[in-house]
């Protein structure tokens, strides 16, 4: 076999299964995290977990954050707070959690999540009767 | 309320944030030379085995610019052309340089082990049929890769590393 076609379906499988783990990681915490609790509050709100070591947080989800409309963000830091960070199965940063006013978790994001999804998972949080709970 | 930027007033929801700025323009050109270099090297073997030598070429220029910063070629590149010349626009980001050069060392590190994957098979002088060459291959795609996923979505691989390492105490970070 050429070794360029084999390079490249090597560094492929290794790329798929490094994407198939991360979405594993991903479901299995969310599933986990998902109806979580932590403060009740008048609005839904949003815990965002940041921490020194997160560029991304600073060059991406800060500036996704700030294009939000009148949203409460509690900026939390997962290193410190580990007890919160572990409630909510926080792997990997930055992490968004959108919360119900019940001050149960509603959606989580491991990773970046831009303005637009937040947005949604705001809607979908408003449009909630107080007191609901994720099903989710 | 506790808008991005006002953190919660309680002490303990404070984040700590680097006072260094790093100009992420730069690691941006860095990350570009990476990949271009390589995909020159892994297409143009296909035609050329003398293109095989940009790999260890990378791996000297990755590695010097690691320990010696003012002499890293695609970021000198970035600040003594194309920022003065206005070509790339400069974006300074709160941010440490520290975990960005633990991160290119070791791309550095994983192109020098590439190389001599690469070269192995001039030792035997069986160049075509030696597997060792697809390895150093897959490996130095592998760093493009990660240089591309940095480059795109700001994912740093080794520098997640780094503070991990240091958090494990085996460095200090």
């Amino acid at each position: 076999m050429n070794p360029q076609l084999w390079a490249l379906a090597a560094a492929g499988v290794v790329v798929l299964a490094a994407a198939c783990l991360e979405r594993f990681r991903a479901a299995r915490a969310r599933r986990r995290a998902v109806g979580a609790t932590a403060a009740p509050a008048g609005e839904p709100y949003i815990l965002y977990f940041t921490g020194e070591s997160c560029t991304v947080c600073r060059t991406h989800q800060e500036p996704a954050l700030a294009k939000l409309g009148p949203v409460r963000i509690d900026k939390v830091d997962a290193i410190e707070e580990r007890g919160l960070a572990e409630r909510f199965h926080v792997y990997t940063l930055p992490t968004t959690v959108v919360m119900s006013t019940a001050g149960s978790a509603l959606h989580i994001n491991y990773g970046y999540a831009p303005a637009p999804k937040l947005e949604r998972q705001l809607a979908e949080a408003r449009s909630l009767p107080a007191g609901a709970t994720a099903t989710a | 309320m506790d808008r991005v930027g006002e953190l919660n007033p309680r002490p303990h929801r404070e984040v700590v944030v680097a006072t260094t700025v790093v100009d992420h323009s730069a690691l941006k050109v860095n990350q570009t030379g990476i990949v271009a270099t390589v995909l020159v090297a892994f297409i143009g073997s296909a035609f050329g085995r003398p293109f095989l030598v940009l790999l260890p070429l990378l791996a000297v220029v990755l590695l010097v610019g690691t320990f010696a910063p003012q002499w890293a070629l695609f970021k000198q590149l970035y600040f003594r052309i194309l920022k003065p010349s206005g070509i790339v626009k400069p974006r300074p980001v709160q941010d440490r340089p520290e975990p960005h050069n633990f991160a290119q060392g070791m791309g550095g590190v994983v192109v020098a082990v590439a190389s001599l994957f690469v070269f192995a098979p001039l030792l035997t002088g069986d160049f075509r049929t030696s597997p060792t060459l697809g390895i150093g291959l897959a490996l130095s795609l592998l760093v493009a890769v990660l240089a591309f996923v940095n480059l795109a979505f700001g994912y740093c691989l080794g520098c997640q590393i780094y503070y991990r390492l240091g958090r494990a105490g085996l460095i200090r970070a």
